[in-house]
Parts: C-alpha cells; structure tokens; sequence
C-alpha cells in the first residue's frame, strides 16, 4: 500500500484505537477459551470448592459414556436434517423469488422475516400449534394423515419437530444468501440457455446451483453451526431432551452436566468437543472458499 | 428471465388468462403465495390465539378472534414482568449494538490507515474468535463473572460480546474499498485519526454501520443461554427467557396459552421491526459478510 492508503504513522495512536477489542477479546473470549482446555482436564470436588488434575479421564468418561455417544449421534442426524431441509426449502422459495416478474421486493421482505424471529419465540408458538392434544396444526395433521401424533413420548416425532422448527428460523437467512446468489449470476448466461430452450429444473441442476456453490458451500457451514450452537433454546423450552434422551442435544446435554449436575470439568471436555466440531467446519469453508477463488467460481 | 411461450404451447390455464399474463408467472406467485403463507402461519394463528381466554383455546379448532382482546397483553407486561424483561432486553440490546459498532470502528480504523507491525497476526488474531462461541467457553466465563461479582448485572450479559470478528472485519473490507484519493485529501489538511474517522469515514460508512447495527441488535435480542445462566434475579432476566418462565403460568390448572403466545408476540416485535425497516442495508452488509 501506499503511504496515503496509511497516512497514519503513530503505532501508539494504533495501539490504543485497537486496545478495547483487544481487552475485550482477551478477557472474555481467549481466556474462558484457554481455561476451557485446562478446567477439561480436571475434577470439582467438595461441592466445586478444589480442583483436582485427572488428566484426560473425563475424555475418557465422554468416550465411554453411551449416553454421550447417543447425544453425539443424535446432534449430527440433527444437523444433517436441520441443514438439508433448510438448503432444500430455502431453495424452493429463492428460485421463485428469482423468477418473480413483479413485487419482488415485497415478497423478499415477506420471506426473510424468520431472520429476525427468536428462537425461544419459535419453540414457544409450535410448542402450542403443534402441541399433542391442543395443537391446532396437530389436530389437522392427524385428521389428514388418519395417524394420532404423540411427540411428548415418541422420540422420533419429538426429533423431527424440533428439527422442524430449527427449519422454520433458519430459512430467512439461508434465503437472504440463496437470493443475492442467484442475482450475481450474469443475465448472459441465463438468457443464452434459454434460446436453447433448457427447462427450468435443468437450469436449476445444472447452471444456477453450480454457480451458486461458494454460497451454498457457506450456507452448509453456518447452518451446520447454527444446529450444534443456537437450538439450546428449543431442546429446553420444546422437550428437555426428552422423551428418552430423543432430542438430547450435545449443547443441552453440556447445559445440564455444567449447570444442574455441576460437573464442571466434564462440561469443559464437552466444550472442548464443540470446539473441535467449530474448528473442522471453518477449516473446510475456508479451504472450499480458497478453491473457488483459485477456479473463478 | 421469462421465456417466450408461443400461443401455441400455451396450457389450459394459460388460455383461460388474458392476453399478456404468462402461466409461468401465474404459478411463480402462486408458490411464492404459498410459501409466504405457510412460512407465516404459525404466527398469524399465535397472533388470534393471543386474544383467546383458557376456555377458548382449548376448543382446539377455534381459530376466531378471542374474548380477551388485548388483556393477555396487559396482563404478560403487567402481572408477568414482561415489562421489566422488555426493557432489560432493549437496554442489553442497545448496549450491545453501540458498543460492538464503536469498538470496531475502531480497531478498523486502526488495521485500514495505520501502519504498525504484525498488522496481519493482529488481524489474525481477531478474526480467530470466530472459532469461540460462546458454549466452547461457557464454564470459565460463568466463573470468571462469579469472581468479578457480575453475576446479575448487565455488565455479564454485555461485556463479552461488545467485540466481534465479524463486525471489524466487515468495517475494514468497507475502509479499504473508499478511494485512497479521500484518504489523501484529509491526510493533506492534516486531519486527525478521530476527525477523520467522524467527519470523513463514519459518514461514508452509513449503510454499513446500519447493517452490522441490524444484524448485532438481532443476535443480541435472540440471546438465551448465557442470560438464563448469569442471571439468576428474575426481575433483571431478559425477554427470551421470560417466555420460560412463562411456561409456568396456569389458571385452575390449565396452561394459559393464549397469555404464552401474547408474550412470544411480544417477544418477536423489536427484532422484526428493526427487520422490516432496515431491510436495505441489511441486506447489502450480508452480501458482504459471506467474503
């Protein structure tokens, strides 16, 4: 860069402008964040009044552990279902936005609100409408399907409800994305396919998805963050991880050992194993991000 | 990107319609319609359910207007602290917003116009928060407020989150792509860095200040976890939680749902407003965001 593109010579003057967000991310973020790894590899004893070193044995515990195992499990189902379905609407509604001729706008700001919906608004409002015996949406899917849905003690059903609603927040987002996508594509190439006379869902497949992969590829990443870290508050307010540990995600399950059970070196070993999942998924977007740099994508 | 349907390919419903309207787009807003609908329903029946006394709720196919009217609202911000919870919500929220946008314009100005070394470690090092939610820290920061003697106070539900990768970085990609000739001419006048940042870059930085305030005041306003857990004095707890407690609320043993679904109504307003209103820039600073 040039000197006017810095014009600024005083590191002093630098050091204190970036200081705050130093402060900032040094206490609250790099500390708890290191102490995580080091509280991992120790025991609360006599009601968390001492620490004991125990090396890796809480690893161990949460290895051996089926209970965790079957946390673990059910997050990825979670997140793979979470992520496919939201990628799966989310395209539906932004193609169609895509094509739209009039009213474009008003149907964007009519789609993306979920954006701005709180997750503990969306557990509550389907914890109601979908309610076993007084939900409205409930009592028009049994007359529909001739089945009596009873997710408060089937697993299964309670999985797929709260995967539902983590959907239904989730699409204002992937929506903004998928959008903006799909208008960086150059009209060029959209009309040249056309005077060939390709179908749409060709077009789809096989020119706009392609296209769209670096956003796609983004989306994949973030919503599969978004399933393992924001949806504490629908297993809490929704199920309790329950029926049966049905919808005992690793972050409620955290939660639980930390703050009802108290067993705060198990807990950190679990944070520790979030962590791990948070660093794998940034890696791969950056090294996806970095390839299609690399080819023009 | 409409294609030329000859008259002769033209379906049944395309003949039915008038000279001009193409059944293409009859079944793109068609869809669309759909989809908007169905992705509202849930609150457009939480909103008429809001108006409904116990009785009227539990006639599980009533879906007319209720006979409380506005009263669940009343009592949710009146009996329920939904009041309280509001305005501890807006004033975290506020906080939030004003500090994180302050503190990274900042640490922008400073990574854009200033030459000093390590810059990139520096960048670097900020950026690499990313990889630190908040659950990956949850047990030490829940001690670390225990020592402070934050424990129900704003300043826990605050503080840790007034620094944001996100935020500096979006500001400094906005910083590097102002022309360099604008840099120069306050250079020459001899502007200071504060000068420069309030008269120069924040004016040409609107549309992004509003867009990191959007996207900071909903991820503040949507916050759970860690104000359930740091605050344990109800009449400080924020919104999103008081929707918990709300699940408590009963009468002759009943769940008051139509009092739930006033507070989620509630709940949900601030965050949507601020949506719909700043839409625009929000949008812009998104695209942005993905880089």
């Amino acid at each position: 860069m040039s000197e006017f593109t810095e014009p600024y010579e005083s590191k002093w003057q630098a050091f204190l402008l970036l200081l705050p967000t130093f402060i900032v991310l040094i206490a609250f973020l790099y500390y708890p964040g290191l102490e995580t790894f080091r509280l991992s590899l120790s025991q609360t004893i006599l009601l968390g009044s001492q620490k004991v070193f125990v090396g890796l044995e809480n690893y161990v515990t949460l290895a051996t552990s089926s209970e965790y195992h079957s946390s673990f499990a059910i997050s990825v189902a979670f997140a793979a279902v979470v992520v496919i379905g939201t990628l799966a609407v989310s395209l539906f509604v932004s193609y169609l936005l895509f094509e739209v001729d009039v009213g474009s706008s008003t149907y964007l700001i009519a789609a993306i609100w979920p954006y701005a919906l709180p997750t503990a608004v969306a557990a509550s409002v389907l914890l109601f409408l979908l309610h076993p015996s007084l939900g409205i949406i409930t009592y028009y899917l049994e007359q529909l399907t001739g089945t009596s849905l009873d997710w408060f003690t089937n697993g299964p059903q309670a999985f797929a409800v709260v995967a539902v609603v983590a959907i239904w927040k989730q699409l204002g987002y992937n929506i903004i994305f998928m959008v903006a996508a799909l208008n960086n594509i150059p009209e060029t190439l959209t009309e040249s396919a056309e005077i060939d006379g390709v179908g749409h869902l060709k077009m789809l497949y096989r020119v706009y998805i392609p296209l769209m992969s670096p956003t796609l590829v983004f989306l994949v990443v973030m919503d599969t963050i978004y399933a393992f870290f924001s949806t504490f508050p629908l297993v809490d307010l929704m199920t309790s991880g329950g029926p049966s540990g049905a919808t005992n995600l690793l972050i409620f399950k955290l939660y639980r050992d930390a703050f009802e059970f108290s067993s705060l070196g198990l807990a950190s070993a679990e944070s520790v194993v979030l962590f791990a999942i948070v660093a794998i998924l940034m890696y791969v977007q950056l090294r996806l991000s970095e390839s299609y740099a690399h080819y023009g994508g | 990107m409409a294609t030329q349907t000859g008259p002769s390919s033209k379906s049944v419903l395309g003949r039915l319609l008038p000279e001009g309207v193409e059944t293409e787009q009859v079944i793109v807003h068609g869809g669309l319609l759909l989809s908007i609908f169905l992705m509202g329903l849930p609150l457009l029946l939480a909103l008429v359910m809001s108006t409904q006394n116990t009785t009227e709720v539990y006639q599980i196919t009533n879906i007319g207007v209720g006979s409380e009217g506005l009263s669940n609202y009343q009592t949710a911000l009146n009996q329920y602290g939904f009041g309280e919870y509001m305005i501890n919500s807006v004033v975290m929220s506020v906080i939030i917003v004003v500090g994180k946008v302050t503190l990274s314009l900042f640490a922008a100005l400073a990574l854009v116009y200033y030459r000093f070394p390590y810059e990139r470690a520096v960048f670097m090092f900020i950026l690499l928060t990313l990889l630190l939610p908040v659950p990956v820290r949850i047990v030490p920061l829940f001690d670390l407020m225990a020592r402070l003697g934050w424990g129900n106070t704003l300043m826990a539900i605050t503080g840790p989150y007034i620094a944001s990768a996100t935020a500096v970085f979006l500001f400094r990609q906005h910083f590097m792509s102002i022309p360099a000739s604008l840099v120069e001419n306050a250079h020459l006048d001899g502007v200071g860095p504060l000068r420069f940042l309030w008269e120069v870059l924040i004016p040409m930085s609107k549309g992004m200040i509003a867009g990191v305030s959007v996207i900071t005041f909903i991820y503040a306003w949507n916050q759970y976890l860690w104000p359930l857990i740091i605050i344990s004095d109800q009449s400080k707890q924020v919104v999103q939680v008081g929707l918990r407690f709300l699940q408590a609320a009963s009468q002759s043993g009943l769940t008051r749902w139509g009092l739930i679904m006033a507070g989620a109504v509630i709940a949900l307003l601030p965050p949507l407003v601020v949506l719909i209103v700043l839409h625009r820039p929000l949008l812009k600073t998104l695209a942005i965001q993905q880089k």
